[in-house]
C-alpha cells in the first residue's frame, strides 16, 4: 500500500477519476441534456475566470478542496489524498496549479488529465510531477488533454514490516 | 435565445385554482432534508457540487440587484444561508436586509445556527414569504423534480413564479436547468427547460420583460424579471 494513503490506496483511482470529470472534455450537445451532471473544462474555465480558483501563489491541493475534488463521504481518504498532493515532490503540488493557471489562459484551454506512473526509485527521474500538453491518454478517445501525472510507490517493504511489529 | 422554432408562447401552468402543492412542498422539504442531515451545511449538504458553482449562481441572479443603495432581499429556498457568505465576501458595503426562506426545518436549524449574530438576517420556514422585498432570488428550487409529474411540476414553478413576483417590488431572479430543445432528452428527476418557457410565462402574466443569462460554464440559465 502507498505510504501516504496506506489503506485508503483503493482510493486513489476515485480521487483521480473526480479530478478527470471536472475537467473532462464537454461532450457535444447532442448528448449534453442527457448528461447533464458536470459541465466539464467549460465550466471549470468560467469558475477560474470568475473566482481565480487556481493561483501562482496558492497549493492545487487547496483549490482542490474548494473544488470539492476530495469527495463526499471519507474525511480520512480526502486527507491523505491532500497531504499525498502537498508532498509531492519537487514542490509539485504548486506545480500542478501553474501549469492549470497556464492552461487557463488559453482561448480554448484543454480539457486535463491526471494519472500515476509508476516509481521504481526515489532516486529515479521519475520521481517528479509529469506534465505533458496535448497527449492522448486515452486510446478510446480522440482528444488531447493536458496531462498530469503523479508519481506513485508501493509502500516500502521495511515500513511494512515495522508496522507489522 | 431562441429562434422562431423555439419561440411557442405557451402560459398554460398557470396554478388552476385549488391546486394543492401541499405534496410537493413536502416531497421537496423531505428531499433537502434528508441531504442536510448526511452532509450539514455545506454545499453537498444543499444539493451543490462545490462552493464555487453555488457562487456562479450568486453572481448571476444578484445581477439583478443595484447594490449602490441598500436593499431588502427575500432568498426562497435559502438553504442554510450560503448567499450570506457570498454577500458578506462580494458585497460587504451593502447593508441587505435578508430574509431567508425554506421548506425544511432541519435545514433552517442549520441556517439559524450559523447566522444567529449576524444583523439584519430573519429566516422562516415555508415557501411563501410573509413581506414584500425590494428583491427575491431562488437558486435551484427548481430542478430537483424527483418523481413528480410534469404537469404538477411547472404548477409549482408557475405558482412559485407568481409568489415572487407578488412579494418583489423591483424585481426577483431564479435559475433553471437549461434543455437545448423541447426534444432534447433530460435526467431523470431533474427538470430542464427552454428560457422561452418562462419568459414568456412572465411577459403574459406579469406584463415583465425578462433578461436571461447563459454561458456561465453551467448547463443552466438565469432569468431575471424586473418590474
Amino acid at each position: 500500500m502507498g505510504a501516504f494513503m496506506i489503506e485508503d490506496d483503493i482510493y486513489i483511482g476515485t480521487f483521480l477519476d473526480l479530478f478527470n470529470v471536472r475537467f473532462a472534455p464537454v461532450p457535444p450537445s447532442t448528448i449534453l441534456d442527457h448528461q447533464s451532471v458536470y459541465g466539464g473544462i467549460e465550466e471549470m474555465a468560467a469558475l477560474q475566470k470568475e473566482f481565480d480558483i487556481f493561483r501562482t501563489d496558492r497549493l492545487f491541493s487547496d483549490s482542490a478542496a474548494i473544488l470539492g475534488l476530495g469527495g463526499l463521504y471519507n474525511a480520512r481518504a480526502k486527507n491523505r489524498w491532500f497531504e499525498l498532493l502537498r508532498r509531492l515532490p519537487g514542490n509539485g503540488d504548486q506545480l500542478i496549479a501553474d501549469v492549470l493557471v497556464a492552461n487557463f489562459t488559453r482561448k480554448k484551454p484543454l480539457p486535463c488529465y491526471m494519472k500515476a506512473h509508476f516509481l521504481e526509485s526515489r532516486k529515479s527521474d521519475q520521481n517528479r510531477v509529469i506534465i505533458t500538453e496535448a497527449d492522448n491518454p486515452l486510446f478510446y478517445l480522440e482528444q488531447e488533454y493536458l496531462v498530469i501525472s503523479l508519481p506513485m510507490a508501493p509502500r516500502p517493504r521495511a515500513a511494512k514490516k515495522a508496522k507489522k511489529k | 435565445m431562441g429562434g422562431p422554432k423555439t419561440s411557442r408562447r405557451r402560459t398554460d401552468a398557470s396554478p388552476p385554482a385549488g391546486t394543492d402543492l401541499a405534496a410537493v412542498h413536502a416531497a421537496i422539504a423531505e428531499y433537502y432534508t434528508a441531504k442536510v442531515r448526511k452532509f450539514g451545511a455545506s454545499p453537498p449538504g444543499a444539493d451543490w457540487t462545490c462552493v464555487p458553482t453555488q457562487e456562479m449562481r450568486f453572481v448571476q441572479l444578484l445581477k439583478l440587484c443595484d447594490f449602490t443603495a441598500p436593499f431588502s432581499l427575500n432568498d426562497v429556498g435559502c438553504g442554510y444561508g450560503a448567499l450570506l457568505s457570498y454577500l458578506d465576501w462580494r458585497h460587504g458595503d451593502c447593508a441587505v436586509d435578508y430574509l431567508g426562506l425554506d421548506l425544511s426545518q432541519a435545514m433552517l436549524r442549520q441556517a439559524r445556527r450559523l447566522w444567529r449574530d449576524r444583523p439584519n438576517v430573519a429566516f422562516a420556514q415555508g415557501g411563501a414569504s410573509p413581506r414584500v422585498a425590494d428583491y427575491s432570488v431562488a437558486s435551484g428550487i427548481f430542478n430537483v423534480q424527483q418523481d413528480q409529474p410534469l404537469g404538477l411540476w411547472e404548477t409549482f414553478v408557475a405558482a412559485t413564479l407568481d409568489h415572487l413576483h407578488r412579494t418583489s417590488s423591483r424585481g426577483f431572479a431564479v435559475n433553471f436547468m437549461k434543455r437545448s430543445s423541447p426534444q432534447g432528452k433530460t435526467r431523470e428527476g431533474l427538470y430542464c427547460t427552454e428560457p422561452e418557457r418562462w419568459t414568456n410565462y412572465c411577459a403574459d402574466k406579469f406584463g415583465a420583460r425578462s433578461e436571461v443569462i447563459e454561458d456561465y460554464g453551467l448547463r443552466e440559465f438565469t432569468m431575471l424579471v424586473r418590474r
